[in-house]
């Protein structure tokens, strides 16, 4: 680890500052992430928060239920639109001034990683003032909420490391919807409306097996201040996380045999 | 900084592309520290895929490279500590200004907090862009842009720099500034110069040595000119202004040379001593009363020389000139 020295940082910094200004500059970049994950807050914690009173829905609060999914969901979302501009990078040949600029090239994908990380907190904060504002309820104490962003953050990092991967394969925008799609389709085959124990049908199995279920229990078991199956959820997102990062690197590897 | 470490050394270099020819195949060259050397060749003849080789961009199918005294393939953290690049295209963020592409660039090679802004600064006078610095890169004309880009590259003082086509498509003056600039790195602070090209003009004007590349092989390697030296001797062709001397024109030239093809209505010949003959030539067409609509010594060129070391004329030689560049191998005497 001789390399994790200051020229690293200030290299890894150097580049989530650029992404983070491009980021705040271009407002264009920045909402398409925001739009989605506000939009089925609304839709759903207001539009169908009667889903709550269906039998056998014993969570507290349908609001804290449907804001569990959309934190995680916008987490994700944050990270795979990092591989968008990662794509976007290469192609106008940013790319290649940061590979040969950086003794380490390790220091891109972490920077990009920590330029993640800080536009989180931004969608976060948008987030949870619009559920508060919508009348969630949070009977989870300082330690449980912190332990809740911390789930969604690890769900970022999974999701950056994955549209990293294939942004660094294909080092093209046109491979965007191989980013995004997945990570739609995962995300939606959890619990997403109802707990688990109210699925039928083919979704039931499927969800059973999703890793995003835990992640989701996880956050709702933390907000509601009753937590419960935290092993399973960080085990989960630690494991997704060292897989995804793997695959970051190689995809690296390959830009860099590329060219 | 001009220490025996600072020179290129290839030797039996290829890089194969999956389902493609060879684009670089079995090259060998060196490079002395503090040289400036011209890699020139046509569009597609292996330049760039060179010196993306060089700056570790791409790692070789085979052969080696030293850079800096270090391995390319082997050493590539360290030898980009070591070198600089200003690739074909400016690459540029059009959001960013050139004060803060500074700032990016010092960062990402990890230059001293302290020293960021003092190097970005004093770059950015260098090159000229102190008044556009806080205006956005996108509205930069291409010729702000390559000078921008050539500050970028030396930020951490590099001792190799990698120029890879640094003045397609700017205009003269752009140009000759850039030239300035090369020269001066070589010059005074002795930094190796490995510059690719396809305009004659700009390897002969500012190399030391110069490589031409043709299908990813080099066809011939010297100082511009002891290359063209080697070729021959300069021509001479002229036009008589009667076109029914030509037969006797054409009776006077071959005393002095062997003939070689012309323009059309005109008349070549090689000299077969040199450009001393040139007095002789004129007095011949003066004794026998012929007039002449013009004479012109051409002495040989780089573009001569691609022709004799590949058979074909340099793509770029065409380009050059439709951007107005001067000749100056081209000397007419008389009309």
């Amino acid at each position: 680890m001789s390399f994790l020295n200051r020229a690293y940082f200030a290299s890894a910094w150097a580049v989530a500052w650029r992404y983070l200004h491009n980021l705040y500059t271009k407002p264009a970049v920045f909402v398409p992430g925001l739009i989605f994950p506000l939009f089925f807050l609304a839709a759903f914690a207001g539009g169908l928060s009667s889903v709550g009173d269906v039998p056998g829905f014993d969570y507290y609060d349908f609001t804290a239920f449907q804001f569990c999914f959309v934190l995680i969901q916008a987490s994700a979302l944050a990270g795979v639109f990092v591989g968008f501009s990662i794509a976007g990078d290469f192609e106008m040949g940013m790319g290649r001034r940061m590979m040969l600029a950086t003794s380490n090239r390790s220091a891109i994908v972490i920077g990009y990683a920590i330029g993640a990380a800080l536009r989180l907190i931004v969608v976060w904060v948008i987030i949870t003032g619009v559920s508060l504002l919508a009348g969630m309820g949070v009977r989870g104490d300082g330690f449980d909420i912190a332990g809740m962003y911390m789930l969604g953050l690890l769900a970022n990092l999974a999701a950056l490391f994955f549209s990293a991967g294939i942004a660094l394969r294909f080092r093209s925008l046109q491979a965007g919807p191989l980013m995004q799609m997945p990570v739609f389709i995962i995300l939606f085959l959890a619990p997403v409306y109802v707990p688990q124990e109210l699925l039928t049908g083919w979704i039931e199995p499927v969800a059973s097996v999703n890793p995003v279920t835990a992640l989701l229990d996880g956050a709702r078991s933390l907000i509601a201040g009753e937590p419960s199956g935290l092993l399973l959820a960080y085990g989960v997102a630690i494991g997704l996380i060292a897989v995804m990062a793997v695959w970051a690197m190689r995809g690296l590897r390959k830009a860099e045999v590329a060219g | 900084m001009n220490d025996e470490k600072n020179g290129i050394e290839v030797e039996g270099l290829v890089r194969e592309f999956k389902n493609g020819p060879r684009a670089v195949d079995g090259i060998d060259l060196t490079v002395e520290p503090g040289e400036i050397y011209g890699f020139l060749g046509p569009n597609g003849a292996g330049k760039s895929t060179t010196v993306h080789m060089l700056t570790t961009l791409l790692p070789p199918t085979s052969g080696s490279a030293r850079v800096a005294g270090l391995d390319v393939d082997k050493d590539g953290a360290a030898v980009r500590k070591l070198i600089g690049a200003a690739l074909q295209e400016a690459a540029l963020d059009p959001h960013l200004t050139a004060r803060e592409h500074m700032k990016l660039q010092t960062s990402l090679h990890g230059l001293p907090k302290e020293e960021r802004i003092r190097r970005g600064d004093e770059l950015i006078e260098r090159v000229g862009l102190s008044e556009a610095a806080d205006r956005r890169v996108g509205g930069y004309s291409g010729g702000m842009k390559r000078r921008l880009d050539l500050a970028l590259a030396l930020v951490h003082r590099p001792r190799v720099l990698f120029l890879d086509e640094p003045t397609t498509g700017l205009d003269p003056q752009s140009r000759a500034s850039l030239w300035a600039e090369v020269t001066r790195l070589s010059a005074d602070d002795g930094v190796t110069v490995f510059l690719t090209t396809q305009y004659l003009e700009e390897a002969d004007q500012l190399a030391n040595r110069v490589g031409i590349i043709d299908a990813g092989r080099i066809a011939a390697e010297g100082t511009p000119a002891a290359l063209k030296s080697e070729i021959g001797r300069p021509s001479v062709e002229v036009v008589p202004r009667d076109p029914a001397d030509r037969a006797a024109s054409k009776a006077i030239l071959d005393r002095f040379g062997i003939p070689v093809p012309a323009a059309r209505e005109a008349l070549g010949i090689r000299l077969n001593e040199g450009i001393d003959e040139l007095v002789g030539i004129v007095r011949a067409f003066d004794s026998e009363k012929i007039e002449l609509a013009s004479l012109v010594l051409n002495e040989p060129t780089l573009d001569d020389v691609f022709l004799a070391k590949t058979g074909r004329h340099l793509e770029g030689a065409g380009e050059a000139d439709s951007a107005e560049l001067p000749l100056p191998e081209s000397d007419p005497v008389a009309s």
